[in-house]
């Protein structure tokens, strides 16, 4: 593993009014590398995630992607850098159809546009040709080919979380940041989900994981940060962290201490 | 695909349509039918592909044919630079208002438009010296190449086959969309924005392209409008003209190609053959409107594809 440094998070903060759901928090993701975000429920992950996707703008600190500055920078425009998230309730175009789902994910990676089509040039058949494939590719990699042309809106729950993969995938990041991806799974999907979340990073796609699931987060990451009250309490190996005091305090012991 | 067939059999009906007939009342019908059929089609890249509603598309329309209208009358400007021209001017006013307007979506965007609308049909009413206000403007020359070179335009038959040239090119464009990167944006953009913009596309500037694109068509359509009729007055962006046009896009089918020519057709032929009632035809469109949006989301076009039991792609051309 490279120890290129992908993502660089550093005193980030967010400030609701007077209440402060992010503080201070330091972290980078090395390139090839599954990071995860974890803490109890109210902690200030999906914060802390919403912030670095570009959804919200911090109050202060600084988000560096390949090392550039992307601080509050419009979502679209982190997408463009390479950086694609995921959303915690499911997100999809729930009236196309599965591959069209993910043909519009290829957007980013393309360059034909609209005159090109009208023209049916060369450019335009051969791009054409490789959103068919890339599409197709993606919904295999989820297990969904057999399913390409049901409308995402007809697919069953953990079909749907699978085709948000796909389109995540499809979009060709270098980051991906995963929301919860585990929210609503029964054990046996989680099972596959861990094993699906290895082989993105086997194509070469760095992740950032935010999750409660802590089967999956131990599953899966290479390395662990958690949070709790928006401040980072611990960070390292899932085995180190699960048995830091700290962390079994917040995850285990909270009634006991406040009682 | 039976695509390969229907197509040229469409057109080569399209072609021979004129003839069925001599009578030229008939062929007016025809030419406003393919005349509410580009205006329909351009509104359908708003409502149909950016999912957007607005009323403000026959001020565009109107600014189309207003613009060609002066240009004739001050400049001698009676072809196709006429017709380009009022494309400009409507994409351009398409432009700044869509660069305001857009930067809220949904009922509020309706709502700057109802505005917008209201604003260019308030002023084409009272600035007197441009566009002579409720009297509007007439005796517009016909439609040449390039103005006053000898070559005009008058009957209801070439008209009939300039109009359909362009609406056959606009579908066209619109299919060749649909089966373009910048056509899924579009498409993401209407289905899910977060989502678009998640994948790296600018909702924003799809929006605003979706609709200065369907403004300048609209302005086509109100050159053309203009030459034939050679009789332009503010009416042409009163609310009539805007409840009109979203009907043909929903009765007929938003977001396909064939729905809203369909809908302009049942607009136009529903309006001659209901002649005899008079305004109580206005009731029966409100109907017609409100029918098809509780039993037919789809349009008239999902009740072919139900009855043939075809998979229903959303989107026309992806495939």
């Amino acid at each position: 593993m490279s120890k290129e440094t992908i993502l660089e998070v550093s005193g980030l903060t967010k400030a609701f009014g007077g209440l402060t759901a992010v503080k201070a928090v330091d972290l980078t993701v090395q390139r090839g590398e599954i990071l995860g975000v974890i803490g109890p429920n109210g902690a200030g992950k999906t914060t802390f995630f919403n912030v670095i996707a570009g959804s919200l703008p911090p109050t202060s600190g600084s988000v560096r992607f390949k090392g550039n500055d992307c601080t509050g920078m419009r979502a679209d425009r982190m997408a463009r850098l390479g950086m694609t998230r995921t959303f915690q309730i499911t997100s999809l175009f729930p009236a196309l159809s599965a591959i069209d789902n993910v043909r519009a994910a290829t957007y980013r990676h393309k360059k034909t546009g609209w005159a090109a089509a009208i023209l049916r040039n060369r450019a335009w058949q051969d791009e054409e040709a490789d959103v068919d494939a890339e599409a197709m590719r993606a919904l295999e990699f989820v297990d969904l080919g057999k399913r390409a042309h049901v409308n995402a809106e007809a697919l069953s729950y953990g079909e749907q979380r699978r085709l948000e993969i796909a389109i995540a995938i499809a979009a060709k990041p270098e980051l991906l940041l995963l929301d919860e991806p585990a929210a609503g799974m029964n054990p046996e999907e989680g099972q596959r989900l861990v094993s699906m979340i290895k082989r993105i990073r086997d194509e070469g796609i760095s992740i950032l994981l935010v999750e409660h699931h802590m089967r999956v987060v131990m599953g899966v990451c290479d390395r662990v940060a958690v949070i709790d009250h928006g401040e980072k309490i611990a960070e390292g190996k899932p085995l180190d962290v699960v048995n830091d005091p700290n962390v079994v305090r917040v995850y285990l012991g909270r009634e006991a201490v406040h009682a | 695909m039976s695509r390969k067939i229907t197509i040229p059999v469409i057109l080569l009906a399209a072609l021979a349509l004129p003839f069925m007939t001599a009578n030229t009342y008939f062929h007016h019908l025809m030419v406003l039918w393919m005349l509410f059929s580009l205006l329909a089609l351009s509104l359908n890249v708003i409502i149909g592909y950016i999912g957007e509603l607005s009323f403000g598309h026959a001020a565009f329309f109107g600014i189309g044919a207003y613009t060609a209208a002066i240009l004739g009358m001050h400049f001698g400007l009676a072809g196709i630079p006429g017709i380009l021209l009022a494309a400009i001017v409507a994409g351009l006013f398409g432009f700044v208002i869509g660069y305001v307007s857009l930067r809220i979506v949904g009922p509020q965007f309706a709502i700057l438009t109802l505005g917008f609308g209201s604003i260019i049909y308030t002023i084409t009413n009272y600035w007197v010296d441009l566009t002579r206000g409720p009297m509007g403007i007439s005796n517009i020359q016909p439609l040449g190449l390039w103005g006053g070179d000898g070559i005009a335009l008058t009957s209801a038959i070439g008209y009939y086959y300039v109009i359909l040239g362009c609406v056959v090119a606009f579908a066209y464009a619109c299919h060749a969309l649909m089966s373009s990167r910048t056509g899924r944006a579009f498409i993401a953009t209407r289905e899910n924005a977060p989502l678009a913009a998640s994948l790296g596309i600018d909702v924003f500037r799809m929006k605003l392209l979706g609709f200065v694109v369907a403004t300048a068509v609209a302005g086509v359509g109100g050159a053309l409008y203009a030459h034939y009729l050679t009789v332009v007055t503010p009416d042409v962006m009163s609310m009539q003209y805007v409840a009109a046009l979203i009907i043909m896009v929903i009765v007929g089918g938003r977001g396909t190609i064939s729905g809203p020519i369909i809908g302009a057709l049942i607009y136009v032929a529903l309006l001659e053959a209901l002649r005899a009632l008079g305004p109580l035809r206005l009731v029966i469109f409100a109907a017609l409107l409100t029918a098809s949006v509780i039993f037919l989301p789809g349009g008239i076009v999902s009740l072919w594809r139900r009855i043939t039991g075809a998979d229903t792609p959303h989107q026309e051309g992806a495939q």
